[in-house]
């Protein structure tokens, strides 16, 4: 009788006695995004399952991301078999226009240029020591684009897909933050003046709006075919919207669907960091290198639009090339209140989104064109 | 000499923060416009007393409608 | 594969390919877009 009472009793105390150092740490990290995500609005969507998911992998002996777990089952359902990412492109492809981006294709070059930073930070995470594919899933954090940098680092670099998405999903809140002072740093006071107008910007068509998924999924596929999972599903989101056939799938698509989703795999993707294999030096070093990656997109974007602006004979503001990255459209917003700051008279939000929306196409050709190349030398 | 303050992009106009008579100075705000669901200050381009508002909030403008004159 | 012969293969590769890529689709886009003009008074703009 007594020893089943002791036992009883040591069944609610095993939970505490089986408390390693690594747990109150990570709970505290999980804590950490929480408050991020809830008292800061840093991407809350992404950040607050995240946080959860973590506290709760972190509790011992629950053994929730274990075999049979419901974390590790909604994990296999969706985060190994790339589910979850995929689906939630759709959901993008569904609320992104594109319009402003077809109205002046130059933007299209703004939007590869902004991805730059993926490939110079894989660059320097090998010479940082990390091996080919882990540099891989590092680099891709520049594509400023959660489902992207998901779905290649829980392919490639499993073991690094918890820092790869907190850094992704943080930094990509951090936008207004550190794009101002690069953009200030790498223009000339002549060159943030520059006006640009938006007369002579005709609408599109319907059916050049309808054409472009098309075109992106076929030419796109053929060029890097590794990618056509991510062109494909950001495109027949696209596709959706623009053919005005199927609101309720495009409603699904932005809603229900885009919200179960992401709950999953923020959940999911908090599940993978578990103490310890988040507690090491490099997952600073990720973290770090992640920082880096998006300032050197926005370098390059501003760079490239310096380009423009000179090869236009001065008709191209530079700042926008800061828009070419993915953060859509937060990017595009610091660009128009940047410009305005600068010059009241200056509106640059139109040129901006396109930029933007290039920057949203740039990551996923770039991801795609990565993989295939990585796929085409055999390393993958 | 007549200005035109013109819509500098497509959107719906939120606000009109003048009326007819007032004097405005340059980079003045003068109205708010909702373009691509951001709001967006309209600043006047020179200085004077606005002459006439052509258009009220809640209203669709094109680019280059004229939104208000100042003279 | 050595790294550095890794990573300046992705990097130009990489990098010149998605440029190229997106090159490639603005002109086949500003093509499209002028086959299909904007007809006035057509929806859903």
């Amino acid at each position: 009788m007594v020893d089943a009472i002791v036992n009883g009793l040591s069944g609610l105390a095993a939970g505490s006695l089986h408390l390693h150092w690594t747990n109150p740490v990570m709970i505290a990290i999980g804590c950490g995004l929480l408050y991020l995500g809830i008292k800061k609005g840093f991407e809350p969507l992404l950040l607050v399952p995240i946080g959860f998911g973590c506290i709760l992998v972190n509790i011992p002996l629950a053994d929730v991301m274990g075999e049979g777990g419901f974390l590790r089952t909604i994990y296999d359902a969706g985060v190994i078999t790339e589910l979850f990412p995929l689906l939630i492109f759709i959901g993008i492809g569904a609320m992104t226009d594109f319009s402003p981006l077809l109205q002046n294709p130059a933007t299209f070059l703004l939007g590869a240029a902004g991805q730059f930073g993926i490939f110079l930070t894989l660059g320097l995470a090998l010479l940082l020591g990390f091996s080919q594919l882990d540099a891989v899933a590092v680099g891709i954090i520049g594509a400023c684009d959660g489902p992207t940098a998901i779905y290649v680092s829980s392919q490639y670099a499993p073991h690094l897909l918890g820092a790869v998405s907190v850094a992704a999903y943080s930094y990509m809140s951090l936008v207004p933050v550190f794009q101002p002072p690069i953009m200030k740093f790498l223009t000339t006071q002549k060159e943030k003046n520059i006006i640009m107008t938006n007369k002579g910007i005709k609408p599109v068509s319907k059916t050049a709006r309808i054409l472009f998924p098309l075109v992106m999924t076929i030419c796109g596929g053929l060029i890097a075919p590794m990618g056509l999972p991510l062109i494909g599903t950001i495109m027949l989101g696209n596709l959706m919207r623009e053919s005005g056939v199927v609101s309720r799938l495009t409603k699904a698509s932005e809603n229900e669907i885009a919200n179960v989703v992401t709950l999953f795999l923020g959940l999911s993707v908090g599940a993978t960091m578990a103490g310890d294999a988040f507690l090491n030096p490099k997952t600073l070093l990720i973290l770090a290198l992640g920082f880096v990656a998006i300032c050197l997109d926005t370098v390059c974007g501003v760079l490239f639009g310096k380009l423009m602006c000179l090869l236009s004979g001065g008709k191209v503001n530079p700042l926008i090339g800061a828009a070419g990255i993915s953060a859509f459209p937060m990017a595009a917003r610091v660009v128009q209140r940047e410009g305005q700051k600068y010059n009241k008279k200056n509106y640059l939000l139109m040129h901006a989104m396109g930029a933007n929306a290039g920057g949203q196409i740039g990551s996923v050709m770039a991801a795609a064109v990565m993989l295939s190349v990585l796929k085409g030398m055999g390393i993958i | 000499m007549s200005v035109t303050v013109e819509a500098p992009m497509p959107g719906k106009i939120l606000e009109i923060k003048v009326k007819a008579g007032d004097t405005v100075k340059e980079d003045d705000e003068l109205a708010v416009l909702e373009a691509m669901k951001m709001e967006n200050l309209i600043y006047a381009p020179a200085g004077g007393t606005v002459k006439e508002i052509k258009v009220e909030a809640g209203q669709n403008v094109v680019t280059g409608q004229v939104l208000l004159t100042i003279e | 594969m050595d790294n550095l012969t890794f990573g300046i293969t992705v990097l130009v590769v990489g990098m010149g390919g998605t440029i190229i890529t997106l090159w490639v689709m603005s002109l086949i886009m500003r093509l499209l877009t002028r086959i299909f003009p904007h007809k006035e008074g057509e929806d859903g703009n």
